[in-house]
């Protein structure tokens, strides 16, 4: 407060105070609050700055703390849209600067299914390897893109599935298969194997590449009419799911979906034409995807005439078609997985309730790395697991874990005590780790293809393979193969 | 203990003397020199704690005290008598042998039995004329290098300065213990019993190698066992003669590492040494991070593995696997942000 005014505030509280002895109380508290008022300094004009010692220079530099000012622009070039993602799921299957292996023979249609190829690395034909292309069945993250071309080794898992092709193919009999073991030990591998065994000896191959693909909510979905309980089709899936059928078993040198003349009448919403093949029956629900499922359904229909082809039937990361689906429902509430007509005509022929009146095989691969938990579908693989090893050990079901009701029902059949028969019709194939002689041939594979720079010899082989947790060829294949130093 | 330090120094002193001339109270002097003891010795101004230096020292009984006979002079009375013929001295005996007793104690000249009892450090100045004179005696036998002298721990001059009780100086300690390092230079199969009782008393009470562990043995199963520990975490291992299969508490080495490194830490030794395809191994880890259970796998493998081969302690010291790593998490200290780090500086 500047004096002349605290002095004037002062001079006034005697006068009142003089004035009015009264209401002296009141009048105290009015004038203090006036003594000590800063309103009437803060009312005053700002004081001007002095002249002649206040003005900063120009061009003096002050601390600019604003954020995003006088950055450097990024001027990289940004991929385009769809870039990263085709680059993520790209497949390469050719390494130029790896070496052609001579020895390496091809699987034929003749001795594919022979128990002699045991321990042999055989590579696939370049036919069967654009059909597995077609279906999906090469993953980014299979080591192919380290070697000339394709080659599986035929080790004892193969040849027990080699086993099972032939007594359905033979028998013309339904077996179904759930392929289990531990992470990176060759499940899908196993999968892509039987794919190629069948395409190799001509059969009709359906590839589910993903189930988590069917359930994630990503594509349309539709109720499917008259359908008690309601089942929901799902019309761009199936459609692409159809181009990939044509794709795959429609090739050059196997041009049987040409061949073979559609011999029922379907009921479809379209009209085919008269004498039509089931090339054009499946070109039908490509363009048209409203109509994919009737059309799925036709060619199913057609597929299970007698004197067609064995069918191949199989998906990979079975755990996520085991529990509710993302989709939901009119009430909002999920739907369940097996109300998805496209799962559950898998489930259906999984599960034995439809055959295979041609034979066949169904293929039902689990994943370690990208599985939802689905306690039903664990504890049927681990008693089928244990039913292998010793029928009277059989582990007991923890009864704290929510059973699923409907993946039990389907999967009951792994349950089901041994038959004496040598093939059941549900099984598990657990893979597991390779033998010494099985490593040793695929590490002679791989330094003969120039990618593994040693010698090849017992004490080298039995190292990698007990640092690949006793054969495990994924391990295997990143400890011999992907991590040189 | 400074009693029976000190009696012992008097003893070999007396040893040493027993030839001179001069008469001596050999025997009686011992006790009655005790009792003379001035309390100065005592570097401290605090009473000595005999309890726990008594402990410390190698001699758990320390010798009986008894008071000191009287002298007697009938017996040496002949002695005497030459001694002090000239003196023309006549004893009466009988009545007054007690009033003459006091009078040839007054003549009498006490000598102390160690030479460095007007020293300010008797006790070191014995040790060292000891020593010396054992050095002497022994200076002419074959002596080996010191790399393959018996490997002794010493007593630390702390220890010596509470063992003897006296402010011996840090050189002339070191000197003495020079000659007694020289002594056990003597070549260990002309090494005489003496010189090696008299070297005890300059060694500490625990000597390296003293505690040797039990030899392990395979069990009857044909497995051994092995132990390992490194940061917080230890591993038990037991390996058996197999085809190089691995199991970590119950699962495969890949299943349980998910590092190709630490795998290959896991079985180390066993792949350092070539034998990898020669035993099964399972172990059961606990504790810590994956790099310590893994190397505590390495350790534990190396120890079962010494069990079966023990000719291979050579090639596993070189591959590093025999040696426990001490290293721990630092703690952290008050005032500080982490073990060693410090708050960062403000104004105020």
């Amino acid at each position: 407060m500047p004096p002349p005014t605290c002095l004037r505030s002062f001079s006034q509280l005697s006068l009142d105070s003089a004035a009015r002895a009264s209401m002296a109380s009141r009048a105290r508290a009015h004038a203090q609050m006036a003594c000590f008022s800063t309103s009437a300094a803060r009312y005053a004009n700002p004081v001007s700055k002095k002249k002649g010692m206040a003005q900063t220079k120009k061009g003096n530099k002050t601390l600019n703390v604003k954020k995003g000012r006088n950055t450097v622009q990024d001027t990289g070039k940004r991929p385009a849209q769809g870039e990263r993602k085709a680059a993520r799921k790209r497949i390469v299957l050719t390494n130029d600067n790896a070496l052609e292996v001579a020895t390496l023979k091809d699987m034929t249609k003749a001795d594919v299914l022979s128990e002699a190829n045991q321990g042999r690395v055989l590579g696939i034909p370049e036919a069967t390897v654009d059909a597995l292309r077609a279906v999906e069945a090469f993953k980014t993250t299979q080591g192919w893109s380290l070697f000339r071309r394709p080659a599986t080794l035929m080790r004892k898992e193969t040849i027990e599935l080699a086993k099972v092709m032939k007594a359905a193919e033979d028998d013309k009999k339904t077996l179904r298969r759930v392929l289990s073991g531990e992470r990176l030990s060759g499940k899908s591998t196993l999968l892509l194997q039987g794919l190629s065994m069948a395409f190799v000896r001509q059969w009709i191959v359906i590839n589910l590449p993903e189930a988590q693909d069917i359930i994630n909510a990503h594509t349309e979905y539709a109720p499917l009419p008259d359908s008690q309980p309601t089942q929901y089709t799902q019309e761009t899936y199936t459609a692409s799911l159809l181009s990939q059928i044509l794709k795959a078993n429609n090739t050059a040198e196997n041009p049987m979906l040409e061949k073979i003349k559609v011999t029922t009448s379907p009921a479809l919403p379209l009209a085919l034409p008269a004498d039509a093949t089931l090339k054009q029956l499946i070109e039908l629900g490509i363009v048209n995807p409203e109509a994919s499922w009737p059309v799925f359904v036709a060619l199913w229909q057609e597929l299970t005439q007698p004197g067609r082809p064995p069918i191949m039937l199989a998906v990979d990361g079975t755990a996520h078609m085991m529990k509710e689906s993302d989709y939901l429902n009119a009430e909002v509430k999920p739907i369940h997985s097996f109300d998805l007509t496209i799962i559950r005509h898998f489930i259906d022929h999984l599960s034995g309730a439809k055959s295979l009146p041609n034979g066949g095989v169904i293929l039902a691969a689990t994943s370690q790395s990208n599985a939802p938990s689905t306690p039903a579908l664990d504890f049927s693989v681990q008693v089928a697991e244990a039913r292998q090893v010793d029928p009277s050990k059989t582990p007991r079901w923890n009864p704290y874990k929510n059973i699923d009701p409907r993946v039990m029902e389907a999967l009951k059949d792994l349950h089901s005590p041994t038959a004496k028969e040598q093939l059941k019709p549900l099984d598990v194939i657990k893979v597991g780790g390779l033998s010494k002689d099985e490593a040793r041939s695929i590490m002679e594979y791989y330094a003969e293809s120039g990618m593994l720079r040693a010698k090849i010899d017992d004490g080298f082989v039995t190292e990698k393979w007990s640092l690949a947790g006793m054969g495990n060829i994924g391990e295997l294949e990143r400890a011999s193969v992907r991590l040189r130093i | 203990m400074a009693r029976g330090e000190l009696s012992r120094t008097l003893w070999s002193a007396a040893e040493g003397l027993r030839s001179a001339p001069r008469p001596q109270c050999t025997r009686t002097m011992r006790l009655p020199y005790r009792s003379l003891q001035p309390a100065a010795r005592f570097i401290s101004t605090t009473p000595s704690r005999s309890a726990e230096l008594i402990k410390e020292t190698p001699e758990p009984t320390p010798e009986p005290f008894t008071a000191a006979p009287e002298f007697q002079f009938e017996g040496e009375e002949d002695i005497e008598d030459g001694d002090m013929g000239p003196r023309g001295g006549k004893r009466s005996k009988g009545g007054n042998s007690q009033q003459s007793n006091n009078q040839l104690l007054r003549t009498l000249r006490v000598i102390p039995a160690s030479r460095s009892y007007f020293s300010a450090k008797p006790t070191f100045n014995d040790d060292y004329l000891h020593v010396s004179a054992l050095l002497r005696s022994v200076a002419t036998l074959p002596t080996i290098s010191s790399t393959e002298a018996p490997r002794v721990a010493w007593k630390t001059i702390d220890q010596y300065r509470i063992m003897t009780n006296e402010p011996v100086k840090t050189q002339r300690f070191h000197k003495m213990m020079h000659i007694v390092k020289r002594l056990n230079l003597v070549h260990p199969s002309l090494m005489p019993e003496h010189i090696k009782i008299a070297m005890r008393r300059f060694m500490k009470d625990s000597q390296p190698g003293d505690v040797v562990p039990e030899p392990q043995v395979l069990d009857q199963w044909g497995r051994a066992r092995g132990v390992g520990r490194r940061k917080t975490s230890s591993a038990v291992v037991w390996l058996v003669e197999g085809e190089g299969e691995v199991l970590v508490n119950g699962k495969s080495l890949s299943q349980f590492f998910g590092r190709l490194h630490h795998r290959e830490s896991a079985v180390w030794a066993l792949k350092a040494t070539q034998r990898l395809d020669k035993y099964n191994m399972f172990g059961l880890v606990q504790g810590g991070g994956s790099t310590g259970q893994a190397e505590a796998l390495t350790l534990a493998v190396a120890k079962a593995l010494l069990v079966h081969e023990p000719a291979l302690k050579p090639a596993l010291r070189r591959a590093g696997c025999v040696t426990r790593d001490p290293r721990k998490v630092e703690r952290k200290k008050t005032g500080h942000v982490k073990a060693r780090k410090m708050p960062t500086w403000v104004k105020r």
